[in-house]
């Protein structure tokens, strides 16, 4: 669209200035009469030009093909075989962290999972350690409060009998001096182990 | 007073004839060496750090390469890469010959319709003969519009020859037109200028104005110079396009 428009409006202003141009070339009169109007229809001039054109611009081609082409594309060629190259270089390296930073992670998570399994271990054992002596220990204490209850049992029983034998050697003495009565340590005792059971 | 079309006059600098024909070597000669030499020195020239990093001049030179390159790629594409150098050449010589002849008094090679012609003509035998080489005598299929209706195609045909034949004309003309448009409102402002000035007066105060109306118009000259040398170069590809893939 642009191009169209810019198209147009040269097309306008190269016929107004050819126009321009033609006018005054008619009111120059005789001025131009001696150069024939416009200098670009001077047929004379054209075989020089044509010539020179040529020349001029196969030269030019053989400069630009051979020497200016090569050493742009090459440059060009270069550039981006350096990038692409460069590129590789980055992407390996890029790999390459990722591969150490996944290694690092499994052996991360490796030894945490280690560390875990033995902190489970130890508590394990440390319960089970703790369990087992708890055990004996009330076993032990078990055992020594038996021991303890046997023993006070025996004295009971011990103070009982001696109490019994204090109290039938005392009824005997107290009967003997209190009535005529001989009573016998084995009749006593019968009386005594009787009140003994009342009382309890 | 000086004619504004005086400066496309052409004047032989060194007189010379081959078979009877004047080649003398003229002042459009003397340019069109001048833009050879300048746009392809200047290159080797930018060219010569060839570092992977460029400069400035080599980045100039790279960014020259890769316009025409994508030119020629978007509109051929791959098949039109053994064509790059001829028409790399072809924009760097017409794009020199345009900025040079801004330069004042320099001439413009591209302000003559047969240089202009000459090229166009050659670009239109050129690309003729590469699409009947390469299609044969399916090459005429070209001037047959893909899906017109039977009794329309004499019609369709006549004005696609038409088309196609008066292409060298409205190539060479364009940029001839340009050329000779743009110099020659150039001379008839600075023409203006000096007439002015030498009115005495209020005029000479006044011969200002045609003066910055010819700085605007030599910054327009330079657009018309850069485009013109591109709008050459893409129609050129598209004609190659045309004879390489036909439809």
């Amino acid at each position: 669209m642009v191009e169209r428009i810019s198209m147009i409006s040269k097309w306008l202003v190269s016929g107004m200035a050819l126009s321009l141009v033609s006018t005054s070339a008619i009111a120059a009169g005789d001025s131009s009469a001696k150069s024939g109007g416009l200098p670009q229809l001077d047929i004379s001039t054209w075989p020089s030009q044509l010539f020179w054109l040529m020349v001029t611009f196969l030269i030019g081609y053989v400069i630009i093909s051979r020497l200016v082409t090569p050493s742009i594309s090459s440059v060009l060629e270069n550039r981006s075989n350096k990038i692409s190259s460069d590129i590789e270089t980055a992407k390996e390296a890029q790999q390459k962290a990722k591969d150490v930073f996944n290694a690092y992670e499994a052996s991360l998570s490796d030894a945490r999972s280690q560390a875990a399994n033995a902190a489970a271990t130890a508590i394990a054992e440390a319960k089970a350690d703790t369990v087992s002596r708890e055990a004996a220990i009330n076993k032990k204490i078990v055992a020594s409060t038996k021991k303890a209850e046997a023993k006070l049992a025996e004295m009971k029983n011990e103070a009982l009998s001696s109490l019994e034998d204090l109290a039938v050697e005392t009824s005997q003495q107290i009967i003997s001096q209190l009535t005529p009565i001989k009573a016998t340590k084995a009749v006593i005792k019968k009386h005594v182990k009787i009140h003994a059971k009342l009382q309890s | 007073m000086h004619s504004p079309v005086e400066q496309f006059t052409i004047k032989a600098l060194y007189a010379l004839s081959l078979f009877g024909y004047d080649i003398s070597f003229t002042n459009s000669s003397l340019f069109m060496v001048l833009a050879v030499l300048v746009s392809s020195g200047l290159l080797l020239i930018a060219m010569r750090p060839a570092s992977i990093i460029p400069g400035r001049l080599q980045c100039f030179a790279e960014m020259m390469y890769e316009f025409v390159a994508n030119i020629l790629d978007s509109n051929v594409g791959k098949e039109g890469k053994p064509y790059f150098p001829f028409i790399f050449t072809l924009f760097l010589f017409i794009l020199f010959s345009n900025l040079l002849g801004l330069i004042p008094y320099s001439y413009t090679v591209t302000s003559q319709i047969i240089v202009t012609f000459a090229m166009a003509f050659t670009i239109f035998i050129g690309v003729t003969l590469i699409g009947i080489f390469k299609h044969g005598l399916h090459f005429f299929s070209f001037f047959v519009p893909p899906g017109a209706s039977k009794p329309l195609i004499p019609l369709l045909v006549l004005i696609e020859v038409i088309s196609y034949l008066i292409r060298p004309v409205s190539l060479s003309v364009r940029l001839f037109a340009n050329m000779l448009a743009g110099h020659t409102m150039l001379k008839v402002f600075a023409g203006l200028a000096v007439m002015m000035s030498g009115a005495g007066g209020v005029m000479v105060a006044g011969s200002a104005l045609p003066l910055i109306a010819i700085i605007g118009l030599t910054g327009l000259e330079l657009l018309v110079a850069l485009l013109q040398a591109y709008v050459f170069t893409i129609l050129t590809c598209m004609y190659l396009n045309d004879a390489l893939h036909l439809h």
